[in-house]
Parts: C-alpha cells; structure tokens; sequence
C-alpha cells in the first residue's frame, strides 16, 4: 500500500504550546507506512466574515489550508481546549474552509487528541470537534481517544519531550488504528 | 439598581452587514422594557487569532482592552449569533478566549442572555448550547427562558430592509427581555 499522508493541525498558536509538542512528536510514533507533516498555518486568518468571501474571494493561507486538507489522506487535530469549547482561532478556520466548494473535511478521516493542565485533559474540545466535524461530514476515529491531562507534568517544558510512557504507547496505539481507519473509510477506486 | 434603567450591551456574532443576527441585534431597543437600555457593543472584528504569546509579549491588544471595558460597564449582556457548522463562530469564540486569559475577567458574575437566528429549522440552538457550555467557564451568570430561537430566518425578516416581521417571534423577545430585565435586578450584587 502507498505511503499515507496526514496533515497535523494544532489548534494553539504559542510557541511553547504542549498540544505543538504532541504535534511534533507524532511522525516518530507513527505507524510504518505514515507520513505525518503539519499543515500550513491559520495564524493569518482573517476572522470569517462572508462580506470579504464575496467581495475578495477566500484569503490565500485560507486555499492553501484546505488544499493541504484535500491533498491529505487524514487530518489529525492537536488542541488545546479554550474555555470547555474549541479554540476561536481554530474553529475560525474550520468556519473559512467550511465555506468552500469541494469542501475539504468532507469524507476526509480525522482523528482528535487534545492535552490541557488539567485533569479533563481537553476531552470538551473533543466532543465539540466530533460536532463540527460531522457537520462537515468528515470521518472522525472513534477509539482510542488521547487526552493528555495533567500535561506540565508529563512533558519536559524545555525539550518538548513527552517524558509519559503510557501516554506515547496510547498515541502509537491511535495512530495504528487511524491507518486501519483510513483503509477501511477510503473511496474504493 | 433598584430603579435605575439597566445598562445592557449587545454582542453579534456574525460581521456580515447582511446578517440575520445583525438585523436581530438591532430590534432589540424598540422591543426592551423600559427599564433597560440597550447598546451595541465594540466591534471584535480586528482582534488578531489568540495567542498566548502576543499576550505575553505586547500584552492584550487596544481594541481587546476597549471590548472588555464595554462588557465590564454593563448590567447585563446579550449575544446574538449565528450558528457556524454546529457551534459558536470562530470569530465570536476568539473574542471570548481573549478576554477569558484577563484580570478582573469582564464575563465573571455578568447576567448573559442568548438569541439566535439561522436559516434552518433549529434556529441556531447547537450554537446556544455550545455557548451556554463555554459561558460557564467564564462564569457568567446565564438566563435561561424563554429562548430567542429564530428558525427559518429568511422568511421572517423583510428581504429589502431585513426588518423583523415576524410577530411570534417579536412577542417572544419582547418576553425575554422583560424576563432578562427582572432576572438582572434578581441576581445582582446585593447594595
């Protein structure tokens, strides 16, 4: 089977996020035969207003947000959660690329993990996710599920390593049943 | 507070000028009883995307700052707010994450009301409840009935004026903001 190739979207923009640790940690713990790359920023999104869709067309960073979406055979999402619910920004792009013909989320896979200080761990931001995302009729991976509560202890602040073994053998085990997902919920050719 | 009109702001969640929920937002003055007064509140539509290191470094930005002054000098507040792909615009939960990280966060202990318009046949109300969800971290205190769902939209404001016609749902705002009138004077600080 051809290699698959999934993007990564985190849903924080700071620099020291825990959610972008998850997200660079993840290609070492993928599954042989998964390419794991970032997608391309939403930082420079304008907030959505349907007055510049129509005046302007869609942004530029917005195109080529959701060409890598399309390009892609999985998305993969790692974010924190904002106030029990999605974070502006990210929820911000998902509304941008919503609007769009050939709607990217559409029959895409999509897999959700989320790490927070907290004991939660993010699971809110999930279940709101798991929301939009049937909305926009993507494919989301049920089980397992990868909340990293308690994050500041189960990484190192200054390397970004995830020090919690348990942890990275949930992810392996994600990513493992997300490639099987993306066989099984693929377009027969 | 006992007898003085009470302060409310006013928040849409769409920019579009076409909008709905603009055209909602801007019935509401003639449909509020008389003991409240009602005001739009600053545009969040400049507020870069969050993050944390803007914040940090630069600190909360001018019109940030000038949103939650309007929120923290309020009575009581209303958001009126379509709803984007199930939930709360990505834009209106942006400007709620950034006044969520300040001191003296402007949400806390502040009496909010929710209304919605869509076009289809829930109205907007996943939207509501994401936002009742995300408005309990922030402490508010939400008012609970009678719900402004306007189903249907396009049929019930005039194409060319985007005036409510509607008469249920006038009379159904009508009685939230009576409702959210006494509801305000109930839960408000003691003096």
């Amino acid at each position: 089977m051809a290699t698959l190739n999934v993007v990564s979207i985190c849903g924080s923009l700071r620099k020291g996020s825990f959610n972008a640790m998850v997200q660079r940690l993840l290609p070492s713990l993928a599954p042989d035969g998964m390419s794991i790359k970032p997608a391309p920023s939403f930082a420079d999104f304008p907030l959505y207003n349907a007055d510049i869709q129509n005046s302007t067309g869609f942004p530029a960073p917005v195109n080529t947000l959701a060409d890598a979406i399309r390009a892609a055979d999985g998305v993969i999402f790692c974010t924190p959660e904002y106030n029990f619910s999605i974070p502006g920004g990210l929820k911000n792009a998902i509304d941008w690329v919503s609007r769009l013909q050939n709607q990217p989320f559409a029959g895409k896979p999509v897999a959700l993990q989320s790490a927070a200080p907290g004991p939660v761990g993010g699971a809110r931001v999930q279940y709101d996710l798991r929301k939009a995302m049937m909305f926009l009729d993507a494919f989301t991976l049920n089980k397992p599920e990868i909340f990293i509560g308690n994050s500041a202890s189960k990484f190192d602040e200054k390397t970004g390593e995830l020090k919690d073994e348990t942890t990275r053998g949930l992810i392996k085990q994600q990513l493992a049943a997300f490639a099987t997902f993306i066989a099984r919920v693929a377009a027969k050719s | 507070m006992a007898d003085r009109q009470l302060d409310v702001l006013v928040i849409c969640g769409s920019l579009r000028k076409g909008s709905y929920n603009a055209a909602l937002a801007r019935t509401l003055p003639a449909l509020a009883p008389a003991g409240m007064k009602l005001r739009p509140a600053p545009p969040f539509e400049t507020f870069p995307i969050y993050n944390f290191d803007i914040q940090n470094s630069s600190g909360f930005p001018a019109d940030v700052n000038t949103w939650a002054d309007a929120i923290r000098s309020a009575d009581g507040v209303i958001i009126v707010s379509p709803e984007y792909n199930w939930s709360i615009p990505g834009g209106l939960k942006n400007a709620i994450d950034w006044v969520s990280r300040m001191k003296e966060q402007p949400f806390k202990d502040k009496p909010v009301a929710l209304q919605s318009a869509a076009g289809g046949i829930l109205g907007g109300s996943r939207m509501q409840y994401h936002l009742r969800q995300s408005l309990t971290s922030v402490d508010v205190i939400l008012f609970g009935r009678p719900e402004v769902i306007v189903t249907f939209a396009p049929q019930k404001f005039d194409e060319k004026t985007l005036e409510l016609k509607d008469e249920t749902a006038i009379g159904m705002i009508k009685q939230q903001l009576a409702e959210f009138e006494k509801f305000i004077r109930r839960v408000s600080p003691k003096e």
